[in-house]
């Protein structure tokens, strides 16, 4: 490292820290799976960029949502969500989180996953090739630099028009809310 | 015993059924519904002890609902396997209140296919032990492999109502 | 000991794809399990009464992540023999090329995971590299890695590239290079033996009962398999062997798939010695007016992980009736887990699910 790239890590330590060491959670919720073993391993290689999955919400702070969400799946992944500790960061890998994909017009699905948990950012294709996901993470970095990819604040200001799209999508939820619901506001 | 005596057999033992041999070696019964499990426990003891699959189909026009039982064998030579062949066995039942009895206590693997028809086209198998949805976790009006359910629309109506999250006001 | 209920999830480390069990436990022992399915259904078989029998094609493949080329065969196999399309003799063989490749990457994905839970972590990262090498082969013939939309009714889409089943040969020897490393490291280990032996055992008889097809079955002593009993391509053309084993536990399970890879690899080489010359595909009518006359069809291929099946009506129109497909997954992973994990432990779930080879968007469709 030079002397500006060491000054620039002593100025803010903590998110040249944050940056690289993206830790992604192990969870496989679609087709998009198929890809995640081939990045994970020796010949794609994202330990090189400081991704590693690991096997609880808790340890987590990135989510790659792989693919197509069924009904039942986004049960998983609200909770799943929501036991991160902030700051935290989502990603939607896929055509599918976009606008439903090739199952737009399916009764199962839901159509675009920005309206239940916040996203940073989309990776387009289907499938995406690896290095689709290492261009992801980089912009993520340029992201979190410049501070604009907080996904986990706009959760936390707008809960209460999420928590309702969540209900409407799948009925009664069996945890109470996140952060607490000011009605009359 | 080989196909022609078989089908003759057939003939002897269940009245008030109808029986073709197509071309390519296919027997296709149609039957009554209170003679499926002895037309099955039949067949099983006969060689076709593999149940391949048991489909649903929705003829709306005709009013009627058409389950498909799927058989063949577990013979693992050429020349035999191709003798016995595939048996197709039909069964109509009206689509106003569909009720059949179920096949489990012949076939162990026809439990989670008779949950799935019952979840996806509502039809009652009589002596289930576990009728439960297998897929789904929501109530729809119309099962939703029936011909009057329209997919489109119903996305339209659920999904789309969704409002997209405001941004903050600041 | 009171008996607790514990939820396998689908976010768990010990489990590939979206699946989860409900466990009842006493212990360690688990007197009662459940399967859940139901995280990957989008109604497939509906979605495919919406749209045109040649439009379905690429909605077809996504059924099985892991292996999409025996579904698109199916797929072609029905439609053909109802509307009565011939298949020249060139595309044949090119088709028992293309599945066996699809067979042998498959068998290495499944490699990676077992091994990934067992523990074997160097085995699982040989073994997804090897199977990007056949990727690049895929991405080669047909532009994309995991998806290729390569087989229609009537043949396949576009011819061999020049030189391309040269390549295929040198990556298969590539490959086959590194075969006693992996029986050094792996295969035949004792760890491997002592974890595997005995586990998940299921007897000839029962695997019938239950309706087990593949490797359950093989590895129970019974050579039964598609491509013997009901040849299809050109699978009457060449000489290839069945393998088996006889216990029917883990270990058998594993070492029938080892067998099997070998058999693939054995088998690519003597179809592309008698490779034939001649056209790829037969001109079917325009796709958009394109309509097939009233019947129903039931034909069956052998996939990597057993007898895939699919039931096609039409009534006349320019869409299927009534889609079915019958997958090896669903006797599997719903009838026969539940009743092989009554009375084991905790620790040996991963384990037996993973060596029947469950995948579970085969399950929901």
């Amino acid at each position: 490292m030079d002397r500006e790239q060491v000054i620039k890590a002593l100025k803010d330590s903590g998110k040249w820290g944050h940056k690289y060491s993206l830790w992604a959670i192990y969870f496989g919720t679609g087709c998009g799976i198929i890809e995640i073993p081939p990045v994970i391993t020796s010949r794609w290689d994202a330990e090189r960029f400081g991704v590693i999955p690991v096997a609880t919400p808790r340890q987590a702070n990135l989510f790659l949502i792989t693919g197509y969400v069924t009904l039942k799946t986004l049960r998983a992944i609200i909770r799943t969500y929501e036991q991160m500790r902030e700051p935290k960061y989502t990603v939607g890998f896929g055509s599918c989180p976009i606008n439903g994909g090739m199952y737009w017009d399916s009764y199962n699905t839901i159509k675009k996953l920005d309206k239940y948990i916040p996203i940073d950012g989309w990776i387009a294709g289907c499938m995406p090739r690896p290095e689709a996901i290492f261009i992801a993470v980089t912009h993520l970095w340029t992201m979190i630099d410049r501070g604009t990819a907080d996904a986990y604040k706009k959760y936390r200001k707008q809960y209460k028009y999420y928590r309702k799209n969540q209900e409407m999508a799948l009925g009664k939820l069996e945890w109470p809310p996140l952060y607490p619901i000011n009605e009359d506001e | 015993m080989n196909k022609k005596n078989l089908i003759q057999q057939l003939r002897l033992t269940f009245s008030d059924i109808q029986l073709n041999e197509h071309e390519d070696g296919i027997i296709k019964i149609h039957a009554k519904k209170e003679q499926v499990k002895r037309i099955l426990s039949y067949l099983k003891d006969n060689m076709y002890n593999h149940l391949a699959l048991i489909s649903c189909v929705d003829w709306i026009k005709e009013k009627e609902f058409e389950l498909i039982y799927i058989l063949t064998s577990y013979l693992d030579d050429k020349e035999l396997y191709q003798e016995t062949g595939d048996i197709y066995l039909k069964i109509r039942i009206p689509r106003g209140d569909p009720e059949i009895e179920t096949v489990i206590s012949v076939f162990e693997n026809a439990e989670p296919y008779e949950r799935e028809i019952y979840e996806l086209f509502g039809v009652k198998f009589s002596g289930h032990p576990r009728l439960i949805p297998l897929f789904l976790e929501r109530d729809y009006e119309v099962s939703p492999f029936r011909k009057d359910f329209d997919t489109r629309k119903y996305v339209k109506d659920v999904f789309e109502s969704i409002p997209v999250i405001p941004e903050e006001e600041e | 000991m009171r008996e607790v209920e514990l939820f396998f999830g689908p976010q768990h480390l010990g489990m590939v794809g979206n699946f989860s069990i409900t466990l009842n436990v006493e212990g360690d022992k688990i007197l009662k399990a459940t399967a859940n399915p139901g995280f990957l259904h989008r109604g497939f078989e509906k979605l495919m009464e919406y749209r045109t029998w040649m439009q379905n094609f690429p909605l077809v493949c996504r059924i099985n992540v892991v292996e999409p080329d025996h579904m698109e065969m199916v797929y072609a196999m029905a439609v053909e023999k109802l509307a009565g399309i011939e298949v020249p003799e060139r595309a044949e063989w090119i088709r028992s090329i293309y599945l066996e490749l699809a067979r042998v990457g498959s068998h290495l994905f499944g490699l990676w995971a077992y091994s990934n839970m067992l523990g074997f972590d160097t085995v699982a990262q040989w073994a997804m590299y090897h199977r990007d090498l056949i990727l690049d082969l895929f991405e080669e013939l047909t532009g994309g890695r995991v998806y290729h939309i390569y087989i229609w009714p009537g043949g396949v889409r576009r011819d061999f590239p020049e030189g391309f089943t040269n390549k295929i040969v040198e990556t298969l020897h590539s490959i086959g290079k590194c075969v006693p490393d992996y029986n050094d490291i792996f295969f035949n280990n004792p760890l491997f033996y002592e974890r595997t032996h005995g586990i998940g055992k299921i007897t000839r008889e029962e695997a019938e009962k239950w309706g087990g097809v593949g490797q359950v079955l093989r590895a129970t002593g019974k050579p039964f398999d598609i491509r013997k009993v009901e040849p299809y391509a050109a699978y009457d053309k060449v000489d290839f062997d069945i393998p088996t084993r006889e216990e029917g536990d883990a270990y058998s399970r594993i070492m029938v798939i080892r067998d099997e890879m070998i058999e693939s690899v054995h088998l690519i080489f003597k179809l592309i010695e008698g490779l034939p010359e001649g056209e790829v595909y037969n001109k079917v009518p325009n796709p958009f007016k394109w309509k097939i006359g009233e019947g129903e069809s039931y034909v069956r291929v052998e996939s990597s992980r057993g007898e895939l099946g699919l039931y096609l009506v039409s009534d006349g129109g320019d869409k299927p009736y009534r889609v079915h497909f019958r997958t090896p997954s669903y006797s599997h992973g719903l009838t026969i887990l539940e009743k092989v994990l009554e009375g084991a432990n905790i620790s040996d779930v991963g384990n037996i699910m993973i060596s029947m080879y469950v995948v579970a968007p085969e399950i929901d469709r």
